[in-house]
């Protein structure tokens, strides 16, 4: 399960709710599949996927309403992450059938939310701090 | 979160910036591969997580303690880190038993030789605790210096380079035990390398870095291999085939076929590059696809590297991987086709011209 500490806070209440909200999220699936209830994976990855891509979209606008001088590298960032979803609901697919689909799914799911998505918004919290 | 934390490091010697904006994140249990050419920072990340040397820019967190940032540097020995480097670094003076104990400053001395001798029986070492490390094949003296590593229970491993010194087939045999014993420790593993099948064997996510010093792609091997997102990363393993084309209608047409580029424009110039084993050779009567003329086979074994070019006349030579017995004294009309999970398409770099070639390994 995936704990959301100071650490990985940018201390932006809006992005913050934003990541624990996806982490929940995380946390559902993952307590779903750990409980052997993996026939509504696939919805629930949905959902999930669904809100990451509606989180993306809330902070491309707000790095853009804040001049953040790097919101191309970011945007470019998230683009390249649509391949993660494509992996991810086909292993939320093969969850029912195949436990090797589970573990890499609740794996993807954890690297995914805090390496690829909080841990790289950490690079403007500084900046956001100073708005 | 238990694991490791670290972000917006950046790090220069001088002018010349070796880490840039660098992030990663290893949970505990898992193992986390930096993966670049020499000289593209990794070893200085490793050194700076471990607080060999002192942070410049950014933050290194460990099981939730801050122990780097720009007003935060604890010593390395308050981190509880474990390493492991390719010259294994045991005292020669001290035998096997007392090389792990020495890690565990603060210990009872009945404890700490308890908890090595434990350690030392995980990694099937136990019998030659009386001996020395110049005794000791390098594979037994890498498994002492596990054990060492491990012994004082450490919230982060780091791992240089750490099969580096072994010979092919017992690089083989250690790192899958090496690994068997990191998971069953369940211990947060950064592990730098320049070797990219070990980065795929070890790692459940592999981090690559550029030379220069960004992270050019985060993701489990799988995806590093199948679906590189930068050249550089797709040329890390080794030669690549590679022709310059231009895209039409969303493909891409090359000599030995067309490959899609969902992705890009019309019009946009860009290079294909083929794994060796992308290129599929079948001389049967009824084989389709490029007519090639063999020009050389090296049989390697687990399988062949088959040297052809077109027969219609390019000077340019392909490398083919070809997994099943292959005997070029058999085989007659070869023709090549393209399986395009090895095939990938990046936009060309303005400044350089158009050509078929090879391409070599990136690092």
């Amino acid at each position: 399960m995936v704990e959301l500490t100071s650490s990985f806070e940018l201390e932006f209440d809006a992005l913050d709710q934003d990541h624990q909200k996806m982490v929940d999220q995380v946390n559902a699936i993952i307590k779903k599949i750990d409980a052997g209830n993996t026939d509504d994976c696939k919805a629930l990855v949905a959902d999930f996927v669904a809100l990451s891509k509606r989180h993306f979209a809330r902070e491309e606008a707000l790095l853009v309403s804040v001049h953040y001088p790097d919101v191309e590298k970011h945007r470019k960032h998230h683009l390249d992450l649509n391949d993660k979803f494509d992996h991810m609901l086909e292993f939320a697919k093969m969850a029912p059938e195949n436990d090797m689909a589970c573990e890499s799914l609740k794996k993807e799911l954890v690297y995914f939310i805090m390496d690829d998505v909080i841990t790289a918004d950490l690079e403007f919290k500084d900046f956001l701090s100073q708005t | 979160m238990k694991g490791l934390l670290i972000h917006g490091v950046s790090h220069a010697y001088g002018d010349n910036k070796v880490l840039d904006k660098v992030a990663v994140v290893v949970p505990a249990g898992e193992l986390v591969c930096l993966l670049g050419p020499s000289g593209c920072g990794k070893s200085t990340l490793l050194r700076l997580a471990a607080g060999l040397e002192v942070l410049q820019e950014g933050s290194i967190v460990i099981d939730d303690v801050t122990v780097a940032s720009n007003t935060v540097h604890v010593e390395p020995e308050n981190r509880h880190i474990g390493f492991m480097f390719q010259d294994y670094a045991l005292f020669p003076h001290l035998n096997v038993l007392d090389n792990v104990i020495f890690g565990m400053v603060g210990s009872a001395a009945d404890k700490a030789r308890s908890r090595a001798m434990e350690m030392l029986d995980q990694v099937g070492m136990v019998d030659q605790a009386s001996k020395h490390p110049h005794t000791l094949s390098g594979g037994q003296q890498q498994r002492v210096a596990l054990a060492r590593a491990l012994a004082p229970e450490p919230k982060l491993l780091l791992l240089d380079e750490p099969f580096s010194g072994l010979d092919t087939n017992m690089r083989a045999r250690i790192r899958e035990e090496t690994l068997g014993v990191l998971k069953e420790f369940g211990v947060a593993t950064l592990m730098v390398t320049h070797d990219p099948e070990e980065a795929m064997f070890m790692a459940d996510r592999i981090k690559i870095l550029g030379s220069d010093g960004h992270i050019l792609q985060a993701a489990r091997p799988h995806e590093i291999y199948y679906h590189p997102k930068h050249e550089f990363v797709a040329k890390m393993f080794g030669l690549m085939n590679r022709f310059d084309s231009v895209v039409v209608n969303s493909q891409v047409e090359t000599p030995l076929g067309s490959v899609a580029a969902p992705d890009m424009a019309d019009g946009i110039k860009v290079q294909v590059l083929i794994r060796p084993e992308g290129i599929v050779l079948e001389s049967h009567e009824n084989a389709s696809g490029t007519a090639v003329e063999l020009l050389s086979t090296h049989l390697l074994g687990h399988d062949n590297i088959v040297r052809v070019r077109l027969a219609s006349g390019s000077s340019s030579e392909l490398y083919v991987r070809v997994h099943h017995a292959f005997e070029p004294e058999l085989a007659l009309g070869i023709k090549a086709t393209i399986d395009s999970d090895y095939a990938f398409v990046f936009p060309l770099d303005v400044e350089e011209g158009g050509s078929s070639s090879l391409v070599k390994a990136a690092q």
